[in-house]
């Protein structure tokens, strides 16, 4: 690579600066800026500034707790949150305590519905790429779980069987993605981007073709709120969790469960092992094309949840293009969160909570500077895969077809 | 095998290059339209090659035709104009992405490189009023694809120093130019179009920065000269990549770096460059919708705008060859035509229905480029298909 | 079980490729118990017949049978329940697993069926390995351990999975001599547990050293098995090669002039940021070719890349005359005269997707007569291609052929026509003939020595004695990144040997 022709030294003192305690220790010191910009004698009285200064505390933090600095990043995450809200509630010192609180939890319970979407399709993504198979289709992949799911929903009067249309949906596609990726060893970006066309086609093509112009029916069975008793009353934790959408603590499940199959079972094991190193995985008896087929359409499959969640569980109805990006948003909480299940849901939950606040902010504030918070995720996510390449470290074999002997 | 001796993207597509000729694409595109066909009989019932039929007449190409007449206005010469103003961007998004993979990057940036290009190019377009015709637009032609230029010079900047990976940052860079344009021009943006507030747009290019029509109504979105930008970049992509040292390079770099190392090229240098020209391209591909017939951005257009990921089709139909990426834009710019609302009739075939139809084709297309392995592989199958019977033959 | 019935037998095993006959009708018998080297040249199908025991081919004809019972190997799996295991010459391990991870794999202990068990599975390798005195901590992760331990992980993987038939591909080729000869002590030792083992190589005194019985191939297929008593180098190499081997090529005695190529305490890091090449000091004169001789992976790769500027030097000088070359950039030291055949031609050499003619511009496109201000002439660049394929006699190509249509020979042919016509004041050559076939290897060999008496320096790298002692008027050794020895090229070749297991340092040293 073009890096052995770089002066060593040069290399070393970036490594260092980028590593991630260093990472972390700006984390800190961003924490403590979000909440001193609040104050004299900056005092800004917009809530943007302290804001974005804690997200990127925020992520400097996740980014360091994944990649093995747990006790700066910890703190880096700690510091950001506080400080974030320390400023935020400088600039609004006029207001009473209890209003902020109402609005703290309002946002905490937004930033779960915006990352909800974006962890099913990352978990998805992960365990296609942890197989070896990069999957820039997520994004049709959950539309097709988003118009399905809809689809089904109505068509049976039954969210639970719209959910399973939308896994069918995601799944099919994915294996389409597979199909082409694995046994025909086509170009694996150039597959999913074609998914991505084809998955935009035939949504569009079926919504007009049955709904028309009046769009999705209306009072389609919802996935329903999950209520519960007793702690609706607890201060911050019972607005936050008191009434979620079943959507969401299956994600939470999903999460866990996919941090332990990955890293606890023997399947995690070789799903590892394939997307590693697929001959030496082959060499032992592992079936690479079985593997890879399984985890691809696995993916599909969860982004396809994560696309459902959108239509059959947050808004109830199905339009065009309706994920508009959150595929791709997904796929950078996944190489943000270095291909981990945490960490890309650390990332997700960042990105989330700056939708949510790109969606609050204007209405509050009559600025569009909210906006921007829309285009973090990515920007973080560039700096991430600039600032750090061998810190984040794609599974060897990814993006690689693998051509058996 | 070795894994590692599995060819780069553009070995693969050099490879299909050598051995699909211009068959394969052209195989590609009639399954990808049976497969539509098929779609249409499914599911409405109607005969596919009427559809086929309404669509190809909105499209203007039957203009060619010796047998078709018409009055004035011409109806099929305002439809061919039509798609050749929408096949315009197409051929520059199109090189943007193959100009790329000669270089063996995939720039899946096109978009936010060509939105880059159309906001530096609304930007100068709607200042400096008081500048002559032509060098308002020079300048905000050179602008534009510098901007645009500059945007895919990240990536490559990114892939030559810290190797990350391109696909990555120019997805990311694609929807921080979205956000960032969304920024620009909605409510309250500090580009609004100040003369109407309430109307999330752009301010409108003033008359000095607008490319003139040459064929058709001026007024009623004509043929503009931005399609001979598009030619002369097909031309100059030909030229720079077969009779100029950096062409050479570039190409070098895309076959094998570690060779085109060896040799004493500078590999980052051939990535910047190659990103950067790339870009370039998207870039003009803004400027000429900008100043050709949009007149200005608005918010919903950047949102929905597809140009540059059609590009990706463009290119990878057009087999990275300045002929191939012409043709496909063509193709593509008229299937966008015929299938739009104003062209095709309700009656016939619902003109939403077959926009995503559109989709359905390109993304069938992408997906069957990587035909050459498609080919080996049922091959394969038949030969295997065929000892087997010779084994069971022996046995018997 | 009869003991008399070999634990693994192939019958007319036939392997036929595109283009190639890999193994025709090859028989081979494996004892219980013994060690049974079978040896070859490099392409002579030893590979491809253990890849088909190993399930990773499927023969054309012939049949395998194990303990006497014929058996259908058509993957790894089924290869490893009939209790065959194999270390292949690239490991097969994943690097940022454990030991214990990479042992495990697909046969993984569990809790409750479900869970992954890393504690048994540790405690079981951790066992695995004492039998076997292995000495290895199985929660090390792979990329930490040396190229000897992870040979050892490789073979307690197949003795994890109770493989009682062990194949291994070239296992001396990555190892240092004294790793060698631990390997042969736990050969020693598998041997009296029992385990039938497989031996490729192609170094003669090795399978002297190790092998109970020698199968020996050629060009697919076998030219006889048998025991060590009696055999000799002399009569294997015969057997090998076909004829009495002496390369021997005809020159005069070099008459060296000026030193050209002046490397003095050069230092390099590796990949990994290792010092590959520690403090390296010698001098090529105009007239004479010196060869470096050494184990692969003494740092000579490492060396030919700080010389021809592919890889940053992190010490020391080298000089080009009085021109000072340590910090250029590739591009000037060929602009200076330096000649650069690489090691691997595919991976360097050409651009196989590039036409001949573009691959003979490879250095000169930049320069006026292939272009002018930036704009390139095609027909320049065909019109030298034209000259040059007939001078070099490259058969098989026009000026437009694509590189990658040519044969190996031919290929390198088009490399050295390339390196040799820009008249270069030094040729540096790593491994030239590599892959070629004999009438290639002559080609290339007189090639050089034209180039030596033409009053250029070259300096030959080879990983074959007999290339570099036919051909060098000195030979250097190069041991784990030193030269550790200056030889004349008539030194025997046992002596050479000793100095490239780094025999001779540790002579000193005592």
């Amino acid at each position: 690579m073009i890096a052995r022709a770089e002066d060593f030294r040069e290399r070393l003192t970036w490594a260092r600066l980028t590593s991630p305690r260093a990472i972390g220790v700006l984390g800190i010191v961003l924490g403590a800026l979000a909440f001193w910009l609040a104050l004299p004698p900056v005092t800004v009285r917009s809530p943007v500034l302290p804001l974005l200064v804690g997200i990127l505390a925020l992520a400097a933090g996740i980014w360091s707790v994944t990649r093995g600095e747990r006790r700066v990043g910890w703190a880096a995450v700690a510091i950001g949150i506080v400080g974030m809200a320390g400023g935020v509630l400088a600039t609004r010192s006029g207001e009473a305590d209890l209003d902020s609180v109402v609005v703290w939890s309002a946002l905490a319970a937004a930033t779960l519905r915006y990352a909800t979407p974006l962890t099913f399709a990352a978990l998805g993504g992960l365990f296609s790429e942890r197989s070896g198979v990069v999957n820039i289709g997520l994004e049709g992949m959950m539309l097709m779980g988003a118009f399905f799911g809809v689809w089904a929903a109505a068509r049976f009067d039954s969210w639970a069987l719209g959910l399973l249309a939308a896994m069918i949906a995601g799944g099919l596609l994915a294996l389409l993605h597979a199909f082409f990726s694995i046994h025909l060893r086509a170009d694996q970006i150039v597959s999913g981007t074609a998914v991505n066309f084809l998955a935009l086609g035939i949504t569009g093509y079926v919504f007009i073709d049955l709904y028309g112009d009046e769009g999705t029916p209306t009072g389609i069975p919802r996935i329903p709120e999950v209520r519960i008793p007793g702690i609706e009353d607890i201060t911050f934790i019972g607005p936050v969790f008191g009434q979620l959408n079943l959507m969401i603590w299956l994600s939470f499940v999903l999460l866990i469960a996919t941090y332990v199959v990955m890293f606890k079972t023997p399947i995690g094991l070789r799903i590892r092992a394939v997307g590693e190193h697929p001959r030496a995985a082959e060499t032992v008896g592992i079936s690479v094309y079985a593997t890879r087929y399984a985890a691809v359409t696995l993916s599909g499959v969860l982004a396809a949840l994560g696309g459902a969640y959108l239509s059959v569980g947050f808004v109830g109805s199905f339009n065009e293009n309706m994920t508009s990006g959150r595929g791709f948003i997904a796929l950078a909480a996944l190489i943000f969160g270095n291909w981990r299940p945490f960490g890309l849901f650390g990332a997700a939950l960042l990105f989330g909570f700056s939708s949510a606040l790109a969606q609050r902010l204007p209405t509050a504030y009559g600025e569009s500077a909210g906006t921007l918070f829309e285009a973090l995720p990515y920007v973080l996510t560039l700096i991430a895969v600039a600032g750090v390449i061998g810190r984040s470290i794609p599974p060897a074999a990814v993006g690689r077809p693998y051509k058996k002997q | 095998m070795e894994e590692g001796a599995i060819p780069s993207v553009a070995a693969r597509l050099a490879l299909y290059q050598r051995a699909g000729g211009v068959i394969t694409p052209l195989l590609t595109v009639l399954f990808a339209f049976f497969v539509g066909g098929l779609v249409v009989l499914v599911t409405t019932g109607k005969n596919p090659l009427h559809t086929y039929q309404a669509i190809f007449n909105g499209t203007g190409l039957n203009w060619f035709f010796p047998w078709v007449t018409c009055s004035d206005p011409c109806t099929p010469a305002t439809n061919l104009q039509y798609t050749l103003l929408l096949a315009t961007p197409l051929m520059l998004t199109g090189l943007a992405v193959a100009f790329a993979f000669r270089c063996g990057l995939f720039n899946i940036g096109g978009q936010g490189q060509y939105l880059v290009g159309a906001v530096a190019a609304v930007m100068i377009g709607s200042s400096f009023a008081d500048l002559s015709r032509w060098s308002h637009v020079a300048l905000a032609v050179v602008v534009a694809a510098f901007a645009g230029a500059a945007w895919a010079g990240i990536a490559g900047f990114l892939k030559a120093t810290v190797g990350a990976h391109e696909v990555i940052t120019t997805i990311m860079l694609n929807w921080i130019a979205i956000w960032i344009a969304t920024y620009l021009f909605e409510i309250g943006g500090p580009l609004q179009d100040p003369k109407q507030t309430g109307v999330p747009i752009s301010e409108t290019v003033a008359e000095s920065a607008k490319l003139p029509v040459f064929w058709g109504d001026p007024l009623f979105q004509g043929l503009h000269v931005g399609l001979f930008i598009a030619l002369g970049a097909l031309v100059s992509y030909w030229i720079v990549l077969n009779r100029t040292t950096v062409g050479y390079e570039v190409r070098a770099v895309g076959f094998n770096p570690e060779a085109a190392r060896y040799g004493g090229i500078s590999v980052a240098r051939s990535y910047v460059l190659a990103m950067a020209i790339s870009g370039l391209f998207a870039g003009l591909a803004g400027a000429v919708d900008v100043l050709g017939w949009e007149y200005r951005l608005g918010v919903l257009d950047i949102q929905i705008s597809q140009v540059g990921f059609i590009g990706i089709a463009v290119a990878l139909l057009g087999r990275n060859t300045a002929v191939g990426v012409f043709f496909s834009a063509i193709l593509f710019g008229a299937l966008l035509n015929g299938t739009s609302t104003r062209n095709l009739d309700p009656e016939v075939f619902r003109p939403e229905l077959a926009s995503s139809l559109t989709l359905i084709i390109q993304g069938l297309v992408v997906l069957l480029v990587g035909a050459d392995v498609l080919v080996i592989y049922l091959w394969q199958a038949r030969r295997k298909l065929g000892l087997g019977r010779k084994r069971a033959s022996v046995t018997t | 079980m009869n003991a008399d019935v070999p634990v693994l037998e192939l019958r007319g095993i036939t392997k036929r490729f595109p283009n190639v006959v890999a193994n025709e009708s090859v028989d081979l018998d494996l004892r219980r118990g013994e060690i049974h080297a079978l040896l070859g040249e490099n392409g002579a199908g030893k590979s491809t017949l253990m890849n088909i025991v190993y399930g990773l081919y499927a023969p054309d004809e012939g049949e395998v049978l194990v303990r006497g019972k014929p058996v259908r190997i058509d993957s790894p799996r089924a290869a490893i329940e009939l209790g065959i295991g194999m270390v292949h010459q690239h490991f097969m391990l994943i690097p940022v697993m454990t030991v214990a991870e990479n042992i495990v794999l697909a046969t993984e202990p569990t809790r409750g069926g479900v869970l992954l068990d890393t504690g048994a599975a540790a405690r079981r390798v951790e066992e695995l390995s004492r039998t076997f005195s292995f000495a290895i901590d199985p929660n090390t992760r792979v990329h930490d351990i040396t190229v000897g331990q992870q040979q050892r992980v490789e073979i307690l993987k197949a003795l994890y999975r109770n493989a009682d038939i062990l194949i291994l591909d070239e296992p001396t080729a990555v190892l240092t001599p004294q790793e060698a000869q631990e390997l042969f002590a736990i050969l020693g030792t598998l041997r009296r547990e029992g385990i039938s083992i497989i031996f490729i190589s192609h170094k003669l005194n090795e399978v002297l050293e190790i092998a109970d019985r020698v199968t020996v191939l050629r060009r697919g297929k076998k030219i006889e098995t048998l025991r060590r008593e009696g055999a000799t180098e002399a009569s294997l190499a015969r057997l090998m090669v076909g004829r009495e081997v002496l390369l021997r090529v005809d020159k005069q005695p070099a008459v060296p002039g000026e030193p050209l190529l002046k490397v003095d305490g050069l230092r390099v890091l590796d990949d990994r940021g290792l010092e590959a090449v520690k403090g390296v000091s010698f001098e090529v004169k105009a007239g004479e070719m010196v060869g470096i001789a050494g184990v692969d992976g003494n740092g000579q790769s490492e060396l030919i890349d700080a010389l021809t500027g592919l890889r940053r030097s992190a010490g020391g000088t080298v000089h080009l005359g009085d021109r000072p070359l340590q910090t250029a950039s590739v591009r000037t030291i060929l602009d200076s005269g330096v000649g650069h055949i690489p090691e691997d031609r595919h991976l360097r050499g050409l651009v196989l997707d590039f036409s001949l003619a573009e691959n003979l511009a490879l250095h000169e496109y930049r320069d006026p007569p292939d272009s002018r201000f930036g704009w390139l002439f095609p027909r320049s660049l065909v019109a030298r291609a034209r000259r040059l394929l007939k001078e070099f006699d490259v058969r098989g190509g026009e000026p437009q052929t694509l590189a990658s249509s040519l044969s190996g020979g031919n290929q390198q042919k088009v490399v050295i026509a390339r390196e040799v016509s820009r008249d270069p004041s030094v040729l540096i050559a790593a491994q030239p003939t590599r892959g070629l076939d004999v009438g290639a290897i002559e080609f290339v060999h007189r090639r050089l020595v034209e180039q030596r008496d033409a009053g250029k320096g070259v300096l030959l790298l080879s990983l074959e004695i007999e290339e570099i002692l036919s051909l060098s008027d000195r030979v250097l050794v190069m041991y784990e990144g030193e030269l550790v020895a200056e030889l004349p090229p008539d030194v025997p070749e046992e002596e050479l040997g000793i100095a490239m297991a780094g025999g001779g340092r540790q002579e000193e040293a005592a």
